[in-house]
């Protein structure tokens, strides 16, 4: 890995006696059953409305040409991440052995921060009410399952993957899965002219997808009924 | 067509624009305070301002914390143990504190009544960290890399400017007739406003000329309803007829003429600040 690459002080790239978590979504391998989110929702008693990952898909083509493209979303648990910089109290912060990017819920003050420093829309604010857990009004977000990996369990999401399509592992470690396929693909990371360093590659991902504005050029109208539709089912 | 779109919440809301609002005018009021120990035309406005900048920063910091979901952790930006120095956010919080503390030493020296070294001192400390104030809201947007048009670093000279223009809008309210004092709000309103035309005109051309996240922004702001308060309230009636209306001679000597600039003013670096704050953030709901 080239050197000129590793500016924050807090990265653990080829840090020796360091793990690098990462993963890889083969988005060739993806068939859009959801089961990741749902497997994540079960996992956290995420409430309705919001998730730590979600599935968005697009079609591009003329029939009978058509093509349907998932992109599984998730944290990225950056290398240089904005929105650990961002926070005013430190509430989230970075594990230097793993790389997770966490929430210390009970210091969180709730200002939002780190919410508009994401370029990923990641984080979401969990609701004043939730049914089995008493963390409310704080920012949330994808944790990599850090409870589970430090089990030596795979996140949720990957061990229920049908498809085989997300991949977890240690990129500092050279006989790992995903040192492989990151290795030995072309991988695409998520607005990567952000400096952000993702650890979530994407084999095989949609151009309009991993940029910005997939629905950039829709007209205005379209987007305010969808929205309002969207709302009208998901109201939390 | 066909395409899911999963929307997301935008982060700061409307709560936000009118804390920068408020801040801007304490802010501009604390420059005007301390402007009257350096000029003496503006010093019937020493002791209004000096109050008024001192409530509003009450009322912006109840708006900063009404604005947290946990608002009694609050404590927490102000505690030693966990500032965090890489945020805009804990060097406000410092900057709103510092600011305070100075603005009540300075009204303890005025309420002695008598033109004191000190006061003159306080009176530019406290302008000094009130400058403090629009430039680090501005940085606040400013630091945010992936939001198009915020992450300009001329956001904080701009919320600077915005904060001359109303503040010297409500000095001209708060000068009565004061033919002496409004000549001199009228240049400072008159000045400000064209820097603030010039800056917004320099962000939006450089916006409408940038990637396609750019561009979207530009149409965003421009158009519906957001155009309407943006280029409508916020350049139209609140930026360039104020500054046409100021550069017209004979309004120097008419009262209700410069109430009229200052009023437009205020509404329109309100809607700017809106426009500012909430129209770079409807993007990032589609992503
Ligand atoms: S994806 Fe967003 S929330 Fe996750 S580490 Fe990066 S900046 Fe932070
Ligand atoms: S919302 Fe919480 S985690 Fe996010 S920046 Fe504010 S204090 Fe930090």
């Amino acid at each position: 890995m080239s050197e000129e690459l590793r500016v924050s002080p807090i990265e653990t790239r080829g840090v020796a006696g360091k793990r690098r978590f990462a993963m890889v979504v083969d988005t060739r391998r993806c068939i859009g059953c959801m089961a990741c989110q749902v497997a994540c929702k079960a996992e956290y008693d995420t409430p309705l409305g919001v998730n730590r990952t979600w599935v968005p898909y697009k079609v591009s083509g003329k029939y009978p040409n058509v093509k349907k493209h998932f992109l599984p979303r998730l944290c990225n648990h950056c290398d240089d991440p904005p929105c650990v910089r961002n926070c005013p109290v430190e509430a989230t912060f970075k594990v230097e052995d793993g790389g997770f990017v966490l929430q210390r819920y009970e210091r969180c003050i709730g200002c939002r921060s780190c919410m508009a420093a994401c370029p990923y829309n990641a984080r979401f604010m969990l609701p004043s009410h939730r049914t089995y857990t008493p963390i409310t009004n704080v920012v949330d977000k994808c944790t990599f399952c850090f409870h589970r990996v430090t089990q030596n369990l795979v996140p949720a999401c990957v061990q229920t993957c049908i498809g085989r399509s997300r991949v977890f592992g240690d990129l500092n470690d050279p006989n790992s899965e995903v040192s492989y396929l990151v290795a030995n693909n072309p991988t695409q990371v998520l607005r990567p002219e952000q400096g952000t360093k993702p650890h979530v590659f994407y084999i095989g991902a949609d151009r309009s997808h991993t940029e910005f504005a997939r629905d950039a050029y829709r007209r205005l109208d379209v987007m305010e009924s969808e929205r309002a539709a969207f709302n009208k089912h998901f109201k939390i | 067509m066909g395409d899911y779109v999963w929307f997301h919440d935008v982060s700061w809301h409307a709560t936000y624009a009118i804390y920068f609002f408020v801040v801007g005018i304490l802010a501009g009021l604390s420059f005007l305070s301390y402007g009257s120990w350096l000029m003496p035309a503006l010093r019937p406005l020493r002791e209004k301002a000096a109050y008024g900048s001192l409530g509003l920063l009450a009322v912006g910091g109840l708006l900063l914390i009404a604005d947290l979901s946990q608002p009694m952790r609050f404590l927490n930006i102000l505690n030693p143990a966990y500032l965090h120095f890489t945020s805009p956010l804990a060097w406000g919080a410092l900057n709103i504190v510092a600011f305070g503390i100075c603005s009540i030493l300075y009204i303890l020296e005025l309420k002695k009544g008598e033109d004191s070294a000190r006061g003159k001192l306080l009176a530019m400390v406290t302008a000094i960290l009130a400058l403090g104030l629009p430039v680090y809201t501005g940085y606040d947007l400013s630091v945010h890399q992936s939001r198009p048009m915020w992450n300009t670093p001329i956001m904080p000279v701009l919320f600077v400017g915005l904060a001359i223009a109303s503040g010297s809008a409500v000095g001209t309210l708060l000068a009565g007739g004061n033919q002496a004092a409004q000549k001199i709000l009228r240049e400072f309103m008159l000045w400000s406003t064209v820097a603030v035309g010039v800056m917004i005109v320099g962000i939006l051309g450089t916006t409408n000329y940038g990637g396609s996240a750019e561009e979207l922004t530009f149409m965003l702001l421009t158009t519906g309803t957001m155009g309407m308060i943006f280029v409508g309230l916020g350049i139209v009636a609140g930026t360039a007829a104020p500054a046409a209306m100021l550069f017209v001679a004979h309004l120097k000597e008419q009262t209700t003429g410069l109430a009229i600039a200052a009023l437009l003013i205020l509404i329109g670096s309100a809607a700017l600040r809106y426009a500012l704050l909430m129209g770079p953030q409807q993007l990032q709901t589609l992503y």
